[in-house]
């Protein structure tokens, strides 16, 4: 038997070689497996430290002053190994897809590089999971977001690119920041840095105190993870970075901000059983709800591909956010059972996200490769060229849109349960608000399958829209074996439901209820009804109900023949690409219903060919154009009066000695004045 | 009891959502007939004979007269200026603000006396949203005529207020607001018609043009 | 566990709305003919249709990929399956212990993915825009048909199916005034899922009133009778819905002969009567105009709203 401490290492080990290896490659034949194969097996043993972890004991080390100090300290237990999990997962797929993925970077950018900088990021945020220490907590923190942010530019012969990776680079500062405050008033409180005093003494911290840590870590940590409105990074950078990172960033990175906003809650703030802190569930759930709705609107509005996948990330961010903001609020009133079922919702989103989105990216990724266009108009039909990465895109479209039997179903059903559960909180005026809550999680989860219909039935279905999705092949095997990792974790997710809770349970060492994966999920909320969901059943249903519907139609029809003929069309007889239906016509009764919120207005341009004749037109232009709001009502104004004030600043660097003796002396003067009238 | 209420409210929402000027006194109609009969029932309720009155004069006075004088007044005028094209707030969203409202007026009276009394705490909260409703509908709409409905529905809901509260001693008063309402439709109707001659339009936004700059 | 007598009760059940639900598009469509002066097909005429269909060779788009071909069949096969949890006599469905409301919303929404995306498969603007009502119409009505389904598991407690008819097959409406408002939001939310009037014209394939037709509209043959007869299937289900949680009187509450043959008789009526009232109310109103059709939606879900501070207060 392996102990704990080995199986953690290996891990570490294999990504460092894994870097090194990348580093010596030299950009030569060998190194995309030079690369990714330890990256690879490194994600396998992960996968098995974490599992190791979950179903055993947790491991904890500390080696004492590595720096002047401060203690490195290592601390797995059950939750940082549901994360790890997660990341071991999902950077198992995306390792193996990039093996056929970075074929391209090959020959065109320095592929060692990327390869560094790709295990590298992996090792970090395992490191992050797993410290105990807030120093050397924000050090992997930070080597994380440097680490990303170089991935991002990592095509920075694009302008656009390195303009989103220092967007990314402000904003993710901006909320290390906030961390390292939270993690001062710890300090401040029990004089170490080390995570053990503050979960041991958080619960006597003052209750203002208490407040704040959780304050300044959930805006912070909240910047990782993309609430709205510090969501702006994530839209610009998720898109700029190649489709791995960009599927390693949204599946598992922004789970970082998940994870460290669970940890302080539940380990460090000092959170107990008291109405109290029912405002800090009640914050999540509104910042949950608006992240998840407005996420979801600019979703279905995108037309780049990967940029409407970041916003549904900021989405899922929101519906995992409001099932944490319940299981506060339960957890607040006391209401044991039912904040456990929201925190299992919460955390079975969380891994169902990190599942799905892997994917999606991928699969975005993959039509990226193939076709080079990141823009839906441009792409169409690729589901004849393309068989298996358009099948595995549907699957992580139907499971990311909540429908049965695929995983986002377990989830949000779990989390929809959670909300018909909120009339046990003793308070009206919470009792009322979150039944009313309910309606933009339900609306998000309406406008979520809009927009996955619009993702995938433009980029994939009928014809080729521009020469882009024209004579495209497959994508390598590796990149496909890669997707259908995660397309079966989707679905077994799905079916297995009770495999999922157990996992979750088992690693936050919650009550458990299922035992074998078959059972089924019953929730007892109410003393007469019981409610029951059983995945394996639903298909069993299915098949008797397709093979009854095959044999019905058969003996009552027999068999008939099948026509190829073109599309009806009026009678036109020239129906083409551009009568098609674009993404933008699409999504245009979405617009109009939401036009509060995306503020559409219409620019029409004429070009005519004589210009004193306006009746003869050459050519006529329409843009559609949509507002951001957030960037241009939040982030303007504020950019645009520092802007001023830095001006004003500036005029006090006149650029004459005289001036900057006349400060000293100010200064000096308002010193002495200050001494002497202080005493 | 609180079935008749709910049906109140339903109604109160009928008009919310109407559009038109006709489309709205017919649903104005509507709501004065459950108004009456929300009326009739608290005079069961209570055994006060006073108030079976005030039920006949609602049930005249609201659903025949005042829809009766409305259309009258307005018979000659254009059809423009009795739809309400473009609200502040779409027709949509002004629902779900005044489902708020609701449960903002059933909140603001969470707290009062005479909470054992049924009647009153039945009836109070509804006529409080009733009367944040008209409120909101005065705010939203940009017609000066379809201003008016605003007030019926908070006069309604002043008149459901007192009825509560006071179990219908007030009599008097209660005809005196019958009269005050019929004569303040019938001078509001003749100011508006003035206001769409002179101003050939009914948009209350334009009315900032009288302002002396 | 459900005895064996229940499970073949269920199973009867879910069989009885799959094969009945033609028969109440006959009705209705029979009731709109009467209320326009015509005489009208025969109620059975929805089964004929099937029948025709079912024997016709079909002719598929040459642009269409394998979404299309599969996506009657899916539809088919989720709506069906959403039929097992719904209870018609009997008020608990042993198919309880698999899933309750949510999951046959879930089965809808699954039904209702793959008609959007069949409609963007064939690549002409009909079924451009009926998948872009369809996704317009669905998101506002997820909302909606959710938070009824709150005022309803909050008075009878629970989502599950069976608990909430049997609970309200022992209490009375008039005790729990929030349903009211949680009927009339049902009963919008049904006009909505199943395209009637004022939401749109089920009876034309006209540009301007097409909503769900328009995405069907490239069907042949067996698909089109499998599309035809699932949302025969659907319309029944919402139907029994709005009946057996808010009118459930007479349903039978144990497994007796008298008792299922007066539920099943009961419902018959019910379910009659609710059809013949929408489709005499189809014949009354006009379609809406598009945008407009969200106001509709949006007095649902107030209404709903209403509800749940009703039962809070």
């Amino acid at each position: 038997m392996i102990s704990n401490l080995v199986l953690f290492q290996i891990p570490i080990l294999l990504f460092l070689v894994g870097a090194l290896s990348g580093l010596l490659s030299r950009n030569s034949r060998l190194a995309r497996p030079m690369i990714f194969v330890p990256a690879m097996i490194g994600s396998i043993f992960t996968i098995i430290f974490s599992i190791d972890i979950i179903t055993g004991a947790s491991l904890k080390l500390a080696i004492p002053n590595i720096l002047p100090f401060f203690n490195l300290e290592i601390f797995v237990d059950g939750v940082s190994a549901f994360f790890m999990l997660i990341i071991g997962i999902v950077s198992f797929a995306v390792s193996l897809y990039s093996i056929g993925y970075s074929k391209e970077y090959e020959t065109k950018k320095r592929i060692s590089v990327f390869g560094f900088l790709f295990n590298i990021f992996i090792l970090s945020m395992i490191l992050v999971v797993s410290s105990n220490n807030a120093f050397f907590f924000l050090i992997f923190w930070e080597l994380m977001s440097l680490v990303s942010f170089f991935l991002v530019i990592y095509d920075h012969d694009k302008e656009e690119n390195l303009k989103s990776g220092i967007t990314y680079l402000v904003m993710t500062h901006f909320g290390t920041a906030l961390i390292f405050v939270s993690f001062l008033l710890g300090y401040i409180q029990t004089g170490s840095f080390s995570f053990d005093s503050l979960r041991e003494s958080s619960a006597s911290f003052p209750l203002l105190v208490k407040n704040l840590v959780f304050a300044f870590a959930f805006i912070g940590f909240g910047v990782k993870a993309g609430i709205v409105p510090l969501h702006t990074w994530l839209p610009h950078a998720h898109p700029s970075a190649p489709s791995n990172v960009s599927a390693l960033m949204s599946a598992v990175m922004i789970k970082m901000g998940i994870y460290g906003i669970v940890r302080t809650v539940f380990d460090f703030s000092g959170f107990g059983a008291s109405p109290d802190f029912a405002w800090w569930g009640v914050l999540m759930i509104a910042v949950g709800s608006i992240s998840a709705v407005s996420g979801v609107l600019y979703a279905v509005i995108e037309h780049d591909i990967k940029r409407a996948l970041a916003y549904s990330s900021i989405e899922n961010i929101g519906i995992i956010l409001i099932g944490l903001g319940l299981s506060v609020v339960f957890a607040a009133y006391h209401l044991v059972s039912l904040s456990v079922l929201a925190f299992v919702a919460s955390m079975y989103h969380t891994i169902n996200h990190a599942v799905f989105k892997g994917l999606l990216f991928m699969g975005a990724g993959s039509v990226v490769y193939a076709t080079h266009s990141r823009n839906i108009e441009d792409l169409g039909g690729i589901i004849k060229q393309m068989p298996w990465t358009s099948l595995l895109f549907l699957i992580g479209a139907v499971s990311i849109v909540g429908l049965p039997p695929f995983n986002g179903f377990v989830s949000e059903w779990l989390t929809l349960q959670a909300f018909l559960s909120s009339y046990q909180i003793p308070s009206t005026i919470l009792q009322i608000s979150i039944a009313f809550a309910s309606l933009p999680f339900a609306l998000t989860i309406g406008i979520a399958s809009a927009t996955f219909v619009r993702l995938f039935g433009i980029t994939f279905l009928s014809r080729a829209r521009s020469k882009h999705a024209l004579n495209i092949k497959e994508v390598p095997r590796s990149m496909i074996i890669g997707m259908a990792v995660l397309a079966a974790a989707c679905i077994l997710l799905g079916i297995l439901a009770s495999l999922g809770i157990s996992l979750i349970s088992s690693a936050f060492h919650l009550p458990s209820q299922p035992s074998s994966p078959l059972d089924s999920i019953t929730l007892q909320n109410n003393a007469k009804n019981a409610v029951h969901l059983s995945m394996p059943f639903v298909l069993i249903l299915f098949s008797a109900i397709a093979v009854g519907a095959f044999g019905f139609i058969r003996t009552i029809g027999g068999k008939t023949s099948k026509t190829i003929y073109g599309t009806w069309d009026c009678g036109f007889g020239n129906l083409n690409e551009k009568m098609e239906y674009t993404a933008t016509s699409l999504s245009q009764p979405i617009r109009a219903v939401f036009k509060v919120f995306f503020k559409p207005h219409n620019v029409t341009s004429k070009e005519f060919f004589v210009s004193t004749n306006q009746y003869l037109i050459k050519s006529i232009k329409f843009n559609s154009i949509t507002k951001n709001i957030f960037e241009e009502s939040l982030y303007q104004p504020i950019i645009s009066s520092t802007l001023r004030v830095l001006d004003k600043i500036r005029k006090i660097q006149t650029g004459k000695i005289n001036s900057y003796l006349l400060y000293i002396m100010i200064t000096a003067v308002a010193l002495l004045l200050f001494v002497r009238l202080s005493h | 009891m609180i079935f008749s209420g709910a049906i109140l409210l339903i109604a109160t929402f009928g008009i919310v959502t109407r559009r038109g000027f006709a489309d709205w006194l017919g649903a104005y109609r509507y709501q004065s007939i459950v108004l009456a009969a929300v009326t009739a029932l608290i005079a069961y309720v209570t055994g006060i004979w006073e108030i079976y009155i005030a039920a006949g004069l609602t049930l005249v006075i609201k659903s025949i007269i005042i829809p009766k004088v409305l259309l009258y007044v307005t018979r000659n005028l254009e059809i423009e200026f009795k739809v309400e094209t473009n609200p502040y707030v779409s027709l949509r969203a002004s629902v779900i603000i005044s489902a708020f409202l609701v449960a903002l007026s059933y909140f603001l009276t969470q707290q009062i006396p005479f909470k054992s009394d049924p009647i009153v705490s039945t009836y109070l909260p509804i006529s409080i949203a009733l009367f944040l409703i008209g409120l909101f509908v005065i705010v939203n709409r940009r017609s000066a005529l379809n201003q008016v409905v605003g007030l019926l529905i908070i006069e309604n809901g002043l008149f459901l207020f007192t009825l509560t509260l006071t179990h219908g001693v007030s009599l008097i008063i209660e005809m005196g607001i019958f009269a005050d309402i019929l004569v303040g439709i019938i001078i509001s109707s003749i100011l508006l018609l003035r206001i769409s001659r002179t101003f050939d339009s009914l948009d209350v936004g334009k009315l900032q043009n009288l302002r002396d700059d | 566990m459900p005895s064996l007598a229940e499970i073949v009760i269920g199973i009867v059940q879910s069989l009885f709305i799959i094969s009945f639900s033609p028969l109440m598009v006959g009705i209705m469509n029979k009731t709109k003919a009467r209320t326009q002066k015509r005489i009208g097909s025969s109620v059975f005429q929805p089964y004929y249709d099937i029948i025709k269909l079912v024997r016709k060779d079909e002719v598929v788009s040459d642009q269409s990929s394998w979404i299309f071909r599969s996506s009657p069949w899916i539809n088919f096969v989720a709506i069906g399956t959403a039929a097992f949890f719904i209870p018609i006599f009997l008020s608990y469905s042993p198919f309880g212990l698999v899933g309750d409301i949510l999951l046959v919303i879930g089965l809808f929404a699954l039904a209702r993915f793959f008609t959007m995306l069949a409609g963007l498969d064939v690549s002409s603007s009909f079924g451009g825009f009926g998948s872009s009502r369809e996704m317009m119409m669905s998101m506002l009505l997820e909302p909606a048909l959710f938070l009824t389904i709150f005022v309803v598991s909050l008075t009878y407690g629970g989502s599950n199916i069976s608990g909430i008819v049997t609970t309200s097959a022992d209490s009375s409406l008039i005790s729990h005034p929030q349903l009211i408002f949680a009927m009339i939001a049902m009963f919008v939310i049904i006009l909505g899922e199943t395209g009637r009037l004022p939401f749109g014209n089920s009876a034309t394939h006209l540009e301007l009133t097409m909503i769900h037709e328009a995405t069907v509209l490239e069907y042949s043959g067996k698909s089109l009778a499998l599309i035809e007869w699932s949302s025969a299937i659907k319309q029944l289900i919402l139907l029994s819905l709005i009946i057996n949680i808010f009118v459930p009187w007479g349903i039978s509450s144990s497994v007796s002969v008298p008792l299922l043959t007066t539920g099943l008789l009961l419902f018959i009526v019910k379910v009659s009567l609710l059809a013949v009232s929408i489709a005499f109310l189809e014949s009354r109103v006009a379609r809406w105009r598009l945008f407009r059709l969200p106001d509709l939606i949006a007095m649902a879900i107030a209404s709903s709203m209403i509800g749940v501070v009703f039962y809070y207060l």
